[in-house]
């Protein structure tokens, strides 16, 4: 099993929180699910602004080859610069 | 020779007339004797320079006497609005420029709100002040008219207290027909990390504007009158709309700054190990301090004049009307680090009534933040103690203490002399020399954003290399941090125009992209658009070079290349760096604290990185190189002696 949190703006529905049974090997396996269970999906995180984080690590790099396990706690993270 | 010869002779120079359509004088305004003279900026220096940060560099380049000190009357102290400025959304910002009392380096610091835009629809794009007013003093500025007005009844009023005066003594409406720049006590006291404010949190807080304003006993500068269209060259509306478009649209706005706006940041550097923390001796803390956790308090959200974006969350904590700072105007990203991770405080609450207590006072968040951390290192080390602090417990986390102190500051009593003399604390005698080891600054300047930039190398660059000190918002190549960007190639090679390593802990090659990002952005600044709304600071789709310079030849009739506008980037950099070699800046300063070389980062996904000292002289050295700068960091050959040419005498 595998949870996604998404941000405010990208949830659908009530939950900000999403969880897939089916295996998934890599974070780009992830994407696909996403974009099965939400049609659409995949063309709104094709954007800069969101970041993946698994089980709290931020991937800034080789984001969708990212080897998933049973259990792991993934999150969409907008990330902006500040100021 | 005095700086009145000097602006004499630089107003014989200048134009009588505007140079092109919408183009605002410049006023060199003597407080001391009450007089003013007028010009306009020569063509040769807009097309060099543009207008805002970049005539303020002529203009500072031309009156600066470097034999005096920064808080001396005749060192002047210089406002300017972009090319853009007050005319196409999300263009609302001007730069206060000056010789810093903080850093002792170029002042240059950049705000919003609605002075910047209100100042140009009286026709005026710069002013040039100098002189120490015989009283406290405030200037009004009508139909395009300055008058001197005594501000001697305002002198002693902080920032909330002012704000509600000055609509009472001349009528008006804050941001429907009335902006202001002001200085708080801490500014008349010359607290070095005094701000001036621009509105209710808005300020030029970088390098100590409030306290040169004090120098000049200057308390405020009114804008009074309502708003107004311009008559540009050509119509401009049309593309207006194209831009604010844009804006909408990318999806940063959409979905951070739109919404909780800069505090979204915080949890991606805490969770990266990159969150300054403890004085940067920790990158990581709490996750009570995400955004999310501001969300019940945020009341709404403001903006400056005519942004559609308005990413400024307000606040409040609660209605009771006796506790002035129980709501009140952010906190942004740079305040939520520097009042929580970096002194220890690991609640929001807190963290949002420092902010507000910050805004009142008038400080910049980012020095004064910075400032007792440091302290508060100190203490912990041992190196101070409360026979040093007047008897304060600098503990970390200590929220009661920090806010005492706060107000200490301001009025310079107590410990707070010590924090109001900033990173000169030990200059003035009042730490001995081991604490500089702690002192997280870089050309005297402390760190604007809590970002810890061990890890991300461009940042790093970028911070050491900023011509007013360590800097995000000068250069700063913030796409790094996502990896969409890092993950394809060829388009990050599109975005900064020569390829440009993914890996975000390399060295090789980030130089280009500090290189593109400090042009573009002293661009931005020179028209007058605000750094979240510019192309490559929180986005690759929000408008560029490209963008400015078709509305640069919409509303000035004057056409220039996104080649020809990145080359005026370039230009600026390369005055500033003029500036500060006539300051004593070199090589040697274009680094980084010492405890980002020698203590690498413990925790998080880059556990062990450090910056090693030989791969950043390297990469130091292929900046100089394709900035076209010589072994001190300064312009070289046929570029510099361009340059000359447009500065002049």
């Amino acid at each position: 099993m595998i949870s996604v949190r998404l941000p405010a703006t990208l949830q659908v529905g009530t939950s900000d929180t999403l969880v897939f049974t089916e295996p998934l090997r890599t974070i780009a396996d992830l994407v696909d699910a996403l974009d099965r269970r939400i049609p659409g999906f995949r063309d709104q995180l094709d954007d800069s602004v969101f970041n993946f984080a698994v089980n709290d690590e931020l991937l800034l790099h080789h984001a969708r080859n990212r080897q998933l396990s049973d259990g792991d706690r993934v999150e969409i993270i907008p990330t902006i610069s500040g100021g | 020779m005095a700086v009145r010869d000097r602006v004499a002779r630089l107003v014989a120079e200048l134009p009588k007339d505007p140079q092109y359509p919408t183009q605002g004088a410049t006023v060199f305004v003597d407080l001391e004797r009450q007089e003013m003279q007028r010009g306009y900026t020569p063509l040769k220096v807009v097309r060099a320079l543009l207008a805002g940060r970049g005539a303020n560099m002529f203009y500072l380049h031309r009156l600066l006497d470097e034999t005096l000190q920064p808080l001396h009357p005749d060192i002047p102290l210089i406002f300017g609005s972009g090319v853009l400025t007050g005319i196409v959304p999300s263009a609302a910002r001007g730069n206060a420029t000056s010789w810093s009392p903080e850093s002792g380096v170029l002042m240059d610091s950049n705000a919003g709100d609605y002075f910047p835009s209100f100042i140009r629809m009286n026709g005026i794009d710069h002013l040039v002040l100098y002189g120490r007013a015989a009283q406290w003093t405030l200037l009004h500025v009508q139909n395009g008219r300055i008058e001197f007005r005594d501000a001697t009844p305002y002198a002693g009023l902080d920032n909330i207290d002012l704000r509600e005066r000055i609509p009472n003594d001349f009528g008006g409406t804050w941001t429907r027909d009335l902006a202001m720049v002001n200085i708080t006590r801490a500014g008349e006291n010359q607290v070095m990390s005094a701000a001036i404010m621009g509105g209710p949190k808005a300020c030029y807080a970088r390098g100590g504007p409030g306290a040169k304003m004090g120098s000049l006993k200057l308390k405020a500068i009114l804008v009074q009158g309502q708003t107004r269209d311009f008559e540009t060259a050509q119509p401009y509306k049309g593309y207006n709309r194209t831009i604010a478009q844009k804006l909408l649209d990318t999806s940063v706005v959409k979905h951070a700054l739109k919404t909780m706006g800069t505090p979204f940041l915080y949890k991606p550097s805490r969770m990266l190990g990159a969150m300054g923390t403890k004085n940067n001796q920790l990158t990581t803390w709490t996750d009570r301090l995400d955004a999310e956790h501001i969300t019940p308090y945020r009341s709404g959200m403001s903006g400056c004049f005519r942004c559609p974006v308005n990413c400024r969350p307000l606040n409040e904590m609660n209605q009771d009307a006796a506790d002035r700072y129980g709501r009140g105007d952010g906190p942004e990203y740079v305040t939520l680090g520097k009042f929580g991770p970096n002194i220890g405080v690991d609640r929001i609450e807190p963290v949002i009534r420092l902010n507000n207590i910050c805004n009142d006072l008038g400080f910049d968040t980012a020095s004064t933040g910075s400032t007792i951390a440091w302290a508060m290192e100190l203490y912990q080390r041992g190196i101070i103690d409360t026979a040093t602090t007047g008897g304060i417990d600098l503990t970390w986390g200590n929220a009661e203490a920090v806010e005492e102190l706060l107000f200490l500051t301001s009025r310079r009593e107590g410990f707070g002399h010590v924090i109001a003399d900033g990173t000169r604390a030990v200059e003035r005698g009042h730490y001995p020399p081991a604490a500089l080891k702690y002192r997280m600054a870089v050309k005297g300047l402390m760190q604007s954003d809590p970002h810890d930039a061990r890890i991300l190398k461009a940042f790093a660059l970028g911070l050491a290399v900023a011509t007013r000190g360590m800097d995000h918002l000068r250069n700063r190549v913030t796409l790094e941090i996502n990896a969409r960007i890092n993950d394809d190639p060829a388009f990050k090679e599109r975005l900064y125009g020569s390829p440009v390593s993914a890996a975000p802990n390399d060295y090789q090659t980030k130089e280009r992209a500090v290189r593109v990002c400090e042009n573009t952005y002293a661009v931005g600044d020179s028209v007058g658009m605000c750094r979240f709304t510019t192309k490559l600071f929180n986005s690759p789709s929000l408008p560029g070079l490209d963008e400015f310079a078709n509305q640069v030849a919409n509303v000035t009739g004057l056409q220039f290349e996104a080649p020809e506008l990145n080359q005026i980037g370039q230009n600026v950099m390369g005055v500033e760096r003029l500036i500060n070699g006539r300051l004593g800046v070199g090589r040697a300063h274009d680094t980084l604290p010492d405890r980002w070389f020698d203590e690498p980062v413990t925790v998080g996904p880059y556990a062990g990185e450090r910056i090693d000292r030989g791969e950043f002289d390297r990469m130091l050295s292929r900046f100089y190189e394709i900035s076209g700068l010589d072994e001190q960091g300064q312009p070289e050959g046929r570029w510099r002696e361009q340059l000359s040419a447009v500065l002049g005498a």
